[in-house]
């Protein structure tokens, strides 16, 4: 092949000088040897040059199109050449004259300097003229490609706008369509702040969205929508609901349009709008123009002029409001099932701003339960569920029969959504809440698989209804006592479905003195593994067992006895009251005394549009609350070896909670301790995976696993030692974690250290029996089991004859359980700084002991903690300073000082960098940390990233 | 050019529907209907109207049958066999398909049963049937050399089709019937954004506006499930074509979800074989079942069984679909007398119920006894549950298909009068779209569009080809009405293209019209570029001489010297520069602003000067010359310096 080249090459160059026709033959010849990898660099490189030169030579456009195209291949097929392509390409860029070759030039330019970034710079000389011309030539295609690529050139925003905005007038649709998209992407870019700007961009949108074009009217909706939002940020505060409600107004007259994908979009972008009024929303739930939007027609004079298409409309904004009129019921009505789910799911949020709003959408979503596909149905369940969240959910006797049809439904998805609903639901009278009974037991007659979940919410709603649950269990007495011949007839599920409705009663905060049979509880401890199978998130069977005969010799149960945990933010009027401290009440509150507090508060729905702040915190909140009750799900998948599903998962929980990092409103606290404990989740199933059977021929090496189990225990120790203000429950949590990583740790033989491992875990134990005690918080089954079998470990600690099958049923008896944060933990961090170190380094004479001034800021940390200065230059050469904190000054939670921290021994040097850390004792951990010169006495878990110090000899002058 | 439209049925009344629309010299029957309400000649159109000599080939250009229903096609065999009429004949390929059968189903109930005279035989619906054209949805037909025609889907019933006509520039739809929201087995009205002169449409339910259809989907199979969970017997009697398997799908698809077992039935017969369209015909239904076409045909009903005539005494609960629908005799009358006694059974009436039927007495007022005949009476213990579905579209939806295409004029026919003069109103005040209701034999007259064809010069292409936009800010109204008090910028950014302005239209006698290029038109006419030049000697008062006198520079009397001339140039420019900005420049002889030269006259008499103007001892002239792009920058400079007086400093 590479013999040919030769005559390639005189090939190719010869259609530069004579022939006119293009040699194709040469030319795949060229491309074969370019792709081939074997093909030698001397040969590239003689095939680079011959293509250069003839870049230069010919003029003929079929022909530059090949040689550009023969150059990008050697650009990407051979890196090393990437660079020299790119300036033979760009020398031709600038000295073209068909707009055309400079589009294809500069698209090859582009993309061999994404791949490259140092060439990135060279792309930056061009400037915004030459880029701009190429769109303003008469080449359709060109401008097309140029405005869907804009972005990937070094232009100034603000000329791109003007080019973007000016061909949304361009003849041709696509062009339009493309110069919208551009529109939005640079509606995201946020750096046009101009007022008036935005308002032409935004009016521009809207008069296109009466374009002609299916795709553009799309684009426009698209447009409308991100323009529209930033019309609302940028007009005065008395304006904005104004302009809100016109935007809005504005994407509703789009949810009739004849293109589904318009549709869609429409309502995907209606979802979006944060502040609507009440009386436009309620106007888009009905058809007819409702009265209170004719009178007030907000929105401009009903006086709307004929505005043929493509006719230019001067009045933008006369827009009324009746235009929303029916728009979601059109919506969930519609043909297409992705915009009635589209609809739900614009509902979703939209529910949130009026209680109001939210009852009569209610109305409809009940029927969209009845629909065709199984995903809008869904849809509508889950935008249920988060009004049952909001507690914007009012269910009413006619809605009951749609509703409980979905227990019955052929999808296990519908079927568990909705008893998630019917967990939350408040049943204002005895014949809802009998229906909402007999729906559940009707469920689990069809549905014998769902038993679990199903006793699961019994129990709850039974919980939050109590004087119902007495009325329905005198009228199933019958059923429930022994037949005559003495037999019980608990076999059947339904009896047992009823026993855990009964059971729940005395529990419920309404009914003080129960007047549940006391022999019903008797009963119901025939069945106590059933039970409490399905109750293993309230409570564990042990409890159970006390608790039911605890009532089956009184029914009197005092709730401060506190049998079981509450699950919190499950249950919109459960009592959790004594759980809320005063100052849990300020807006940067943790998680779920935000929730509670939201729920104690009267709910003001006429005034809830405006200041979403509050929603989003709690969004915040809420979102990490259901990350945690996730991975709780994910241990299952754990045990079962899923690793990279896991993996996957964990990954997704990262990536939604560094959405919110930006944002100030959430305590960065909690978020850091929410990414620790993820932290810790994905290195501990790593672990899990190495105890798992084998699957295939998996083989690791040793090295990892303990590589692995020392990252665990870094973190679990900073979890446990970085965090302040963890309830005693979290901290168990965090203690049993530890536990198991000791456990883990002396389960291979080729990794432990029997000793210290053994030590540290009678000391958590002991730790853990501390705070259980003084919580009166019932220890794990973990917990309980390790403690039993401390002794029998113990006794084989001589290394090889631990009992594996101990350890190994040990390791059985744990399962994740879930976290629940209950309060905002403190993030003990610190920062050092050292200003203009980075160009100058800090003097020194070696041998001589040198100070460095550090600014350094710590969060979070009270006097009690003991901090230390780390400063190494490699380990032989560490040295400790105590940083005394009763000399920094500041409160807790910032403290904000300079400190000269003394380094002593110099080293015989030029320069020298010096990594600088701050490290906290940890109060719990052994002494195990021998420093030569009064270093800390405990293990250190430091708090802060390592800051490099350069030191430079002072010059001999 | 005009569109003329003459309304042969369907004119303020519901039945009959016939319109026939004169494009551009081109004339099309949209739709063939007779009135079922009549017996007498007033079932049909007046087809007299369309021509004296009763040569419909040569009158009309083609016929265009929107769907199956009598009332749209019900007069088109006596049109095509009786009046002799021979021309193409339109509609879709369903419509084709069932309308036969409509046809001879009514003619042997006219024939047959009431024993009237026969208006055509079955041999005139089958030779009829053979001179029809079936096309396709979207299919643009050329029906001859200027008229195209093409279907677009309406709901409705199956193969309802909108048409949409156009000769040469003048472009129409007609409606026929339609529905805009989907039912569970047809989809929604589909079309286009068009550019029409007219748009010819139904308005059956011009006043109501009609909630969601999900509501009373819901009560009623809340009312089946609830009667079969008790044990009873569903009736429900229904036509053959449509709600029956409209219904159907809904029950089958609440019999898969629930997990039900109860058996439904389908009286043979007529509703067999409708199924069979309905399973052949999937790409005109709704989205959902062409989706699930392909591993489930929605027609292929799991839960339906075929109903032996043994089962109707047969214990247990189940759902039977019987003809007639209103239980106006035949198999549902039948099955209803069996089974209306016991209190466990029901009876559901979807639809309209026409006076005198069973069906009608049924849903008004609660009757326990029906008597069928002098002999037979029927106590009725069951429950009757009503049901409106209606495939018709509601005035939101009329609104919104007209909105949505925005034609030049709205034509509405099939509805009642009063409710139409109301719709009439809403289009006219809301969308500002002219409106008409003919009554029936009127004709409506509308000017249509007519499109010049020009020719256009090489430049001009050119020019058109490189985008030339302009931003201007122009003072929007509504915001003007908003922050009216606010004294902030209330203008709008708008962008421009100026291509089209930059064209010129020059229609030149015997010639054909041409757009050329602006620079091209002097070059074309031979004629040379004038500038219209305004011109002012503008006077400035320069205040009492006393006051200047303490100035460097001499001033005679009566004659500004030249080497003053430049210093009074200077001095207006300094004041003029202090009101206007940066924008004035000084170019020693002369200021300039734009087009707008300003210089010292120092001519005694000045053409350009007005004679009632302050006397030359007290003021300075300037001569102020400009052309007319600055007409208003020019005036407004001129009234500064006619305020000024250059002696105070």
């Amino acid at each position: 092949m590479e013999q040919h080249l030769g005559s390639v090459c005189e090939c190719i160059l010869s259609l530069s000088t004579n022939d006119k026709r293009l040699n194709l033959r040469a030319l795949a010849s060229a491309r074969s040897l370019i792709i081939n990898s074997s093909t030698s660099d001397s040969t590239i490189s003689a095939l680079f040059e011959t293509l250069t030169r003839f870049l230069q030579l010919t003029t003929e456009p079929r022909a530059l199109h090949h040689t550009l195209k023969l150059l990008s291949d050697i650009a990407f097929h051979h890196s090393r050449l990437s660079g020299l392509v790119f300036h033979s390409v760009r020398s031709h860029l600038l000295r073209s004259d068909s707009t055309r070759l400079s589009a294809e030039s500069l698209a090859v330019l582009s993309s061999i300097a994404e791949h490259d970034r140092s060439l990135a710079s060279a792309m930056d000389d061009l400037d915004d003229r030459f880029f701009v011309s190429l769109c303003f030539g008469p080449s359709v295609s060109v401008r097309s490609w140029f405005l869907s690529n804009a972005f990937r050139f070094p232009i100034r925003p603000y000329v791109l706008l003007t080019v973007m905005l000016g061909f949304t007038k361009d003849p041709y649709p696509y062009v339009r369509r493309v110069a919208l998209d551009g529109l939005v992407g640079l509606s995201k870019s946020s750096v046009i702040e101009d007022c008036g700007v935005i308002e032409g961009c935004y009016c521009r949108a809207v008069e296109l969205l009466g374009d002609a074009e299916d795709s553009v009217r799309c684009a426009a909706v698209h447009a409308v929508s991100e323009w529209g939002k930033m019309l609302v940020a940028s007009v005065q505060e008395m304006n904005k609901r104004y302009w809100s409600d016109a935007v809005f107004v504005r994407l509703c007259s789009m949810v009739r349009d004849m293109s589904m994908e318009v549709r869609v979009a429409a309502f995907d972008a209606l979802g979006k709008i944060g502040v609507v009024s009440e009386d436009i929303l309620l106007q888009t739930l009905s058809k007819r123009v409702l009265g209170i939007t004719k009178e007030k027609k907000p929105l401009g004079q009903c006086s709307a002029k004929r505005k043929s298409l493509g006719q230019y409309i001067p009045k933008h904004f006369d827009i009324q409001a009746c235009v929303a009129a029916g728009a979601f019921v059109h919506g969930l009505e519609d043909e297409f099932y992705e915009v009635r789910w589209s609809a739900c799911h614009s509902l979703h949020t939209l529910t949130i701003l009026s209680a109001k709003f939210a009852g009569e959408a209610l109305n409809l979503l009940m029927d969209v339960l009845n629909d065709d596909s199984l995903n809008v149905r869904l849809r509508a369940l889950e935008t249920m569920h988060h009004m049952a969240t909001c507690d914007h959910l009012k269910v009413q006797e006619t809605h009951m029969h749609m509703f409980l049809g979905t227990l019955v439904d052929n999808s296990t998805f519908i079927r568990s959504t909705a008893r998630k609903i019917l967990r939350l639901m408040k049943l204002h009278d005895l014949k809802m809440f009998q229906s909402s009974i007999d729906g559940l037991l009707e469920n689990l007659e069809v549905y014998p698989q769902d038993e679990a979940d199903i006793f699961s919410v019994l129990f709850d709603i039974g919980r939050n209804h109590g004087n119902f649950v007495v009325c329905i269990i005198k009228k199933f007495s019958q059923e429930i006592e022994p037949s005559c011949e003495g037999r019980l007839d608990f076999d059947s599920v339904r009896v047992a479905a009823l026993l855990v409705l009964a059971i729940s009663a005395p529990l419920s905060e309404a009914q003080k003195v129960c007047s549940i049979p006391s022999r019903i509880f008797s009963y119901a401890v025939t069945l106590l593994g059933r039970i409490s199978h399905a109750l293993k998130d309230v409570m564990n069977q042990n409890t159970l067992l006390a608790y039911l005969s605890h009532c089956s010799k009184s029914t009197i149960v005092d709730n401060s006895e506190s049998f079981f945990p509450m699950i919190e933010g499950d249950i919109p009027n459960c009592s959790c009251i004594d759980m809320i401290s005063p100052a849990g009440m300020s807006l940067q509150q943790g998680a779920s005394e935000n929730e509670n507090q939201k729920r104690l508060e009267p709910r003001k729905s006429a005034t809830p549009l405006l200041d979403c702040q509050l929603e989003v915190h709690s969004e915040v909140a809420k979102s990490i609350k259901l990350i945690l009750l996730k991975i709780n799900d994910i241990w299952f998948l754990v045990q079962k070896g899923c690793m990279a599903e896991v993996l996957r998962m964990l990954r997704s929980f990262r990536e939604e909670l560094a959405t919110y990092m930006s944002d100030s409103l959430v305590s960065a606290d909690t978020l850091a301790f929410t990414f620790q404990y993820l932290r810790v989740v994905k290195l501990l199933a790593k672990v899990w995976e190495h105890f798992l059977p084998p699957r295939k021929t998996q083989s690791y090496r040793i090295g990892e696993l303990n590589l692995l189990l020392g990252k665990l225990d870094r973190n679990l120790k900073e979890m446990r030692y970085r965090f302040r203000g963890l309830s005693k429950e979290e901290e168990l949590h965090v203690l049993e974690l530890i536990l198991v990583t000791c456990i883990l740790r002396l389960s291979k033989v080729e990794i432990c250290c029997h000793n210290a491992t053994l030590k540290k875990l009678s000391m958590i134990i002991s730790h853990a029996e501390f705070l259980h005690k003084e919580g009166s918080i019932e220890p794990y089954n973990f917990v309980v089991e390790l403690k039993k079998s401390l002794g029998e470990i113990d006794t084989y600690n001589d290394g090889a004859s631990c009992r594996p099958f101990l350890l190994k049923r040990l390791l059985e008896s744990f399962s994740l359980k879930q976290f629940r944060l209950s309060g905002s933990p403190k993030h003990i961090k610190a920062e050092i700084d050292l200003p203009g170190n980075d160009t100058e380094p800090l003097p020194f004479i070696s041998g001589l002991p040198v100070g460095i001034p550090l600014e350094i800021t710590l969060y979070n940390v009270s006097s009690e903690n003991r901090l230390w200065l780390r400063m190494i230059v490699h380990e032989q050469l560490m040295e400790f300073v105590f940083l005394d904190l009763n000399q920094s000054g500041g409160c807790d939670e910032v403290r904000k000082f300079t400190f000269m921290a003394p380094f002593y021994r110099t080293p015989k040097a030029m320069s020298l960098t010096l990594r600088v850390c701050i490290g906290m004792e940890c109060l719990f951990e052994d002494v195990n940390l021998i420093t030569d010169c009064g270093g800390p006495t405990r293990e250190l878990v430091y708090i802060c990233q390592e800051k490099e110090v350069y030191l430079g000899m002072i010059a001999k002058t | 050019m005009a569109i003329e439209c003459l309304v042969l049925g369907a004119g303020q009344e519901v039945g009959k529907s016939c319109a026939v629309v004169t494009i551009n010299g081109k004339r099309i029957m949209f739709d063939c209907g007779m009135h079922m309400g009549y017996l007498d000649h007033r079932r049909f159109p007046d087809f007299s109207l369309i021509s004296k000599s009763a040569d419909f080939n040569t009158a009309i250009d083609c016929i265009v049958i929107t769907h199956f229903h009598l009332d749209h096609v019900g007069a088109l065999p006596y049109f095509t066999e009786v009046c002799g009429y021979s021309g193409p004949i339109y509609m879709t390929y369903p419509t084709k398909a069932l309308s036969p059968l409509m046809l001879e189903d009514y003619r042997k109930v006219m024939v047959d049963r009431r024993g009237e005279q026969e208006l055509f035989s079955n041999d005139d619906i089958m030779k009829c049937m053979k001179k029809v054209i079936a096309v396709d949805l979207k299919q643009t037909v050329q029906v001859d050399k200027d008229l195209q025609i093409r279907a677009y889907y309406a709901g409705h019933v199956l193969g309802a089709a909108m048409f949409y006509a156009k000769v040469g520039d003048a472009a129409m739809v007609y409606t026929g019937d339609y529905n805009m929201t989907p039912d569970r087995h047809l989809g929604a009205a589909q079309i286009d954004r068009l550019q029409l002169d007219l748009l010819i449409t139904e308005s059956t339910y011009a006043t109501t506006v009609r909630d969601s259809k999900y509501a009373r989907e819901r009560e009623f199979l809340k009312a089946v499930h609830k009667c079969v969970a008790d044990g009873g017997k569903v009736l429900i009697p229904t036509f053959a074509l449509g709600r029956a398997q409209e219904l159907c799908i809904l029950l089958d698809n609440y019999w898969e979800r629930m997990n039900l077992k109860v058996p439904i039935y389908f009286s043979a017969g007529l509703t067999i074989q409708a199924n069979m369209y309905y399973k052949m015909l999937i790409s005109w239904t709704n989205q959902r079942v062409k989706e699930t076409y392909a591993t489930h045909n929605a027609f292929d009903f799991k839960n339906v069984r075929s109903f032996d005539r043994s089962l109707i005494n047969a214990p247990g609960p189940c759902v039977l679909f019987a003809t007639p629908g209103m239980i106006s005799g035949g198999f549902s009358l039948e099955v209803f007398k069996l089974w209306a006694p016991s209190e466990m059974n029901l009876v559901t009436l979807p639809g309209y119920c026409l006076a005198g039927t069973i069906g009608h007495k049924l849903t008004t007022g609660k009757p326990t006894k029906i008597d069928l005949d002098k002999d037979i009476q029927i106590s009725v213990r069951c429950q009757i549950h009503q049901l409106s579905f209606s495939p018709h579209t509601d005035a939101k939806g009329i609104m919104d298909l007209v909105k949505f295409l925005s034609p030049k004029h709205v034509i509405l026919v099939h509805g009642e009068k009063p409710k139409m003069a109301s719709l009439k109103g809403k289009i006219e005040s809301d969308l500002g779209i002219q409106c008409y209701y003919p009554a029936n034999n009127d004709t409506v007259c509308i000017p249509s569009t007519c499109w010049l064809k020009a020719d256009t010069s090489k430049t001009f292409i050119r020019s058109s080809l490189n985008p030339n936009f302009k931003f201007v800010k122009t003072i929007s109204e509504d915001k003007l009405n908003l922050v009216s008090k606010e004294t902030e910028d209330t203008s709008v950014l708008q962008v421009h293209d100026e291509r089209v302005a930059e064209g010129i239209l020059i229609v030149e006698k015997s010639k054909k019209a041409k757009v050329v290029h602006q620079n091209e038109l002097l070059l074309m006419i031979g004629k040379d570029k004038h500038d219209v030049q305004f011109a002012y000697c503008c006077p400035v008062q320069i205040g009492n001489l006393e006051r200047t006198k303490g100035m460097d520079f001499a001033l005679s009397k009566n004659v500004v010297s030249t080497s003053d001339e430049c210093s009074w140039l200077h001095l207006l420019f300094a004041k003029l520069s202090t009101k206007l900005g940066g924008n004035i420049q000084d170019f020693g002889q002369h200021l300039q602003v734009d087009s707008i030269y300003i210089s010292v006259c120092l001519k005694d008499i000045c053409p350009y000067r007005t004679t009632d103007g302050p006397q030359k001892e007290s003021a300075v002239f300037f001569c102020c010359t400009w052309s007319v792009a600055d007409v208003n920058l020019a005036w407004e400079i001129i009234s500064i310096m006619e305020n000024l007086d250059l002696s105070i400093i």
